[in-house]
């Protein structure tokens, strides 16, 4: 009995889902122009047909060109917060915190360049996120799996486990809706502003998936035999580590749109992150706030919302169900 | 046990939905509870930072005049009348004032010229942050005691301007026994205040101030207002109690100034506006001031809310303006500034953000005014052709990617490009803001939209890093001084455009310093046809102040003077309806 229902429920997200991948390729690019002429229009009344905001914004063209906006934010930033939670968790779940050695140069190149980082940010404010490359740059040029023909004995383990754990706990420490907004209202708006905040503020919970999948790929023999026959530690975690941990961050992804879509409404709600004239549905839906008694403004986008997180979370769960 | 444990958690129960149920939404007797959309931060009387400490220091502390809008001027307060004027040679101004006899602070103890004395000491006192003091009265350079009479004093004044005698009385009294309890300060002249080295008893003076801790803790220093602070939750709530024995309370027939009713006046901090609504019509708020225009509208039209709801409007002398930085390379020329003067649609913005209630206006000063306001000049109109060509005429040069450009002597090319900064959350500017990017976008102008929260743009606005701003300013109709505004003077402090020209600060001068109502009738119509052609900013409309208020408060007496009602002068009715 069950069966056919789950089919039509498969069928109804991935209709959803394509309907509103094709809306958002097919949407016009252009800004859309307040007409305060008709301003709070109610739906099937006049040309425009789902109603009008008080700013005299077209509700089904904001709608349609807010698809875009959903789309252009949450796939690019939970690529990314899949990549940069693989790439953490998977160094994590490898070299645990006795597996990484450096030698006090690269010790010395790390500390250099995360003071460097910090001190470009306090000299030049105004650089915006440059000097915050400086960490990541300055970490990897330390790390860099340089091949020593003669492995030197003076060096020391590197807790990267324990680091990438640390820094998971610390920015769970913060609830995720307050930290992203924090952020977000000291930023100026911008997509890919928007963009860099969500994935640099999701990527733990992919970070500890790829970890838990690393940890227990790492002890089978196959692993240890590769290790055994001297296979850099990069090319281990990418061709033999990976493809049996990818597949766990790839159900996780319809999942981890979802979680963004969410984000990137609430702060659209808010007003704070996206440029205010880029069309959005949470901006939308932050429109009835100024007129309460226009039941179409909370209707349409909260349908939409409501539509697209249900059926990612269904297409989600039906993934981790097969 | 299982019947003690059931009967425990029942009672749990009982309790956690007692208290989930909806609060009171009654208050007591003599209450008065007022919607605030913003906290006021900070209470110390020299840094007044926005409407809502202005309105707290207004009700805890006097001031020797007060501006009053049915009067069109200003009122004598603690003074006991209108100053008397005495002009010294050329260039100094002698202002008399005499404090009333009634007047005491509270611990009983009159309010004496010395405590004049002592204010002016502290605004002048090195260590304290006297900045606004300095620039909004620093012409007053000495004060005179009387030696007969204790309650009489005058203040020598630098200038001759009609504008100054008013200014010279609107700063708040502060107490000297609290401030200087062992008199000290009293062999100290006021020019002496400011002298290096540091008099020790100037440094004790600063040190004492600062320990007192006025920005959250006001009480600590009770001025001779009605009202004293009880409770101030940063954020949440704000609550003045009436003082069982104000002096004013012995005058048979107080004037309005000296009129203080209710006994509590609880301000509710309700950011939202939506939720200030809800509040509104749910009884948990008494007033709600400044009311969105389609809120107001949406209640007036409610049957069940007219009932227990009385609306207020009051034409205010607030308006709405498009301002430019013109120190910005592409806003340095008239020209380019009035083309895009041209792209805002003000009948519209007005229809669609005040409901039609608001008055366009060509200049700063408001139509109401008619005897100033110089009615010869057009008023905005929309009109992108007519920006495409004065833009032309400012040498600007559509491209063929649609962006405009301009040669200058060096260096790159000029791109007609820039920011529209606004405060974030605020409606009616990010309509006029989406607007003005529409139109400006389909003539190929880049303007970006900065919604910024206010403490940044105020930050960046008196640092100059903005390039266009939609922000209101606010009036009075009984002083016209545009010096902090739009004088050179004001540059670094009020005058946010970093606008300056020879022209406008010697009308600016002339203004201040004439007393002659023709000739300044003259004059102002003259300053605004000169802002008319140079434009540092746009006034788009004055607008209307909006009062709801539930009916079991009575008749709220509103104003066109900011925050728009007087709430000491409420008189809550006796058996609410």
């Amino acid at each position: 009995m069950k069966r056919p229902f789950r089919t039509v429920q498969r069928g109804l997200a991935i209709s959803w889902l394509s309907l509103l991948i094709v809306a958002a390729l097919l949407a016009p690019s252009t800004v859309p122009t307040p007409d305060l002429a008709t301003i709070n229009q109610p739906p099937f009344h006049s040309t425009h047909w789902l109603g009008t905001t008080s700013q005299g914004l077209d509700v089904g063209m904001s709608l349609w060109q807010g698809a875009r906006t959903l789309l252009l934010v949450s796939v690019p930033a939970a690529l990314c917060t899949l990549l940069l939670g693989g790439f953490l968790g998977g160094i994590a779940g490898y070299w645990g915190n006795t597996g990484l050695r450096i030698t006090r140069t690269q010790l010395v190149l790390m500390v250099a360049g995360v003071g460097l980082a910090g001190l470009l940010l306090s000299w030049f404010p105004g650089a915006g996120g440059w000097p915050w490359l400086g960490v990541p740059a300055a970490a990897g040029l330390g790390l860099l799996p340089w091949r020593n023909k003669k492995p030197s004995t003076n060096t020391w383990p590197f807790p990267v486990d324990s680091s990438i754990l640390a820094l998971i706990a610390l920015v769970n420490s913060v609830p995720l809706l307050v930290l992203v907004v924090a952020v977000a209202s000291i930023q100026r708006p911008s997509l890919a502003g928007v963009v860099a905040l969500l994935s640099l503020t999701c990527w733990p919970t992919p970070a500890r998936l790829m970890r838990a999948a690393t940890l227990q790929s790492r002890s089978q023999p196959y692993i240890e035999a590769a290790q055994a026959a001297g296979l850099p530690a990069v090319r281990i975690l990418w061709r033999h580590i990976s493809p049996n941990a990818l597949p766990v961050l790839l159900v996780r992804f319809p999942l981890t749109v979802a979680v963004l879509i969410s984000l990137e409404t609430t702060l659209s709600f808010l007003g704070v992150g996206l440029p205010p004239e880029t069309p959005s549905w949470g901006r939308l839906l932050a429109a009835v706030r100024q007129a309460p008694a226009n039941w179409w403004l909370m209707l349409w986008p909260g349908l939409a919302i409501a539509f697209t997180i249900l059926s990612l979370q269904y297409i989600a769960t039906s993934k981790e169900g097969e | 046990m299982k019947h003690l444990s059931l009967r425990f958690f029942f009672l749990v129960w009982v309790g956690m939905v007692s208290s989930c149920t909806t609060p009171a939404t009654y208050s007591a007797p003599g209450t008065v509870r007022i919607r605030w959309a913003r906290d006021p931060e900070n209470l110390d009387p020299l840094v007044v930072s926005n409407t809502s400490a202005y309105e707290v220091i207004n009700l805890t502390h006097c001031s020797l005049l007060m501006g009053r809008e049915e009067a069109h001027d200003f009122v004598p307060w603690l003074a006991e009348a209108f100053p008397s004027v005495e002009r010294l040679s050329d260039s100094l101004l002698l202002v008399s004032y005499r404090i009333r006899p009634e007047a005491t602070w509270d611990n009983g103890a009159p309010v004496l010229a010395q405590d004049v004395a002592l204010t002016l000491k502290v605004m002048n006192c090195p260590g304290l942050p006297t900045e606004m003091d300095q620039a909004m009265f620093g012409f007053i350079r000495d004060i005179r005691l009387d030696t007969a009479d204790s309650r009489r004093f005058t203040l020598v004044c630098a200038g001759q301007s009609p504008e100054h005698i008013r200014s010279s009385g609107d700063f708040s009294i502060l107490p000297e026994y609290i401030l200087d309890p062992g008199r000290q300060l009293r062999t100290v002249s006021l020019t002496a205040m400011r002298q290096q080295p540091v008099q020790a008893a100037v440094q004790a003076l600063a040190r004492r101030y600062q320990r007192l801790r006025l920005a959250r803790h006001p009480e600590n220093l009770p001025g001779c207002g009605p009202y004293r602070l009880s409770a101030w939750q940063s954020g949440r709530y704000l609550t003045l109690h009436r003082k069982p024995k104000w002096w004013a309370d012995v005058l048979s027939a107080p004037p309005a100034q000296l009129q203080a009713y209710p006994t509590t006046l609880t301000y509710q901090v309700i950011p939202d506006a939506a939720t200030a609504t809800l509040a509104l019509r749910r009884n948990e708020v008494d007033i709600y001031g400044l009311m969105p225009a389609a809120e107001f509208t949406r209640l007036q039209q409610s049957a069940e809310d007219r009932k227990r709801l009385a609306f207020y409007t009051a034409d205010s002398y607030e308006f709405l303006t498009a301002g430019f930085n013109v120190r910005r390379p592409v806003f340095q020329d008239a020209a380019t500034r009035k083309a895009l003067c041209f792209l805002f649609d003000v009948p519209a913005l007005i229809k669609a953000t005040q409901q039609g209630a608001a008055i366009p206006s060509a200049g700063l000063i408001s139509p109401r005014v008619a005897d100033y306001y110089n009615d010869s000049l057009p008023l905005p109109v929309f009109s992108p052709t007519q920006t495409v060509g004065l833009l032309r005429q400012a040498g600007w040069q559509r491209q063929a990617d649609g962006r405009w450009q301009r040669k200058v002597a060096k260096g790159a090319p000029q791109v007609l490009r820039f920011g529209v900064s606004y405060r974030a959350g605020e409606p009616a500017f990010e309509t006029a803001a989406l607007q003005f990017r529409a139109a400006a976008a389909a003539i190929g102008i880049e303007a970006e939209l900065r919604p910024t929260e206010q403490a940044v743009l105020s930050r960046q606005l008196q640092a100059g890093e903005t390039d266009m701003c939609i922000r209101n300013y606010s009036g009075n109709p009984f002083s016209y001084d545009f010096t902090a505004l739009l004088h050179s003077r004001g540059i670094g402090a009020s005058n946010t455009m970093q606008f300056s020209s020879a022209v406008t600060d010697r009308l600016i001068e002339q203004i201040t310093s004439t007393e002659d109502k023709q000739k300044k009738k003259l004059l102002l119509r003259k300053f605004q046809r000169v802002m008319a052609q140079e434009v540092p900013f746009s006034v788009l409309y004055f607008q209307k102040y909006r009062v709801g208020a539930s009916r079991a408060v009575g008749r709220v007496p509103v104003s066109g003077l900011k925050p728009g009602y007087e709430a000491a002068r409420i008189r809550p009715m006796e058996a609410p309806l």
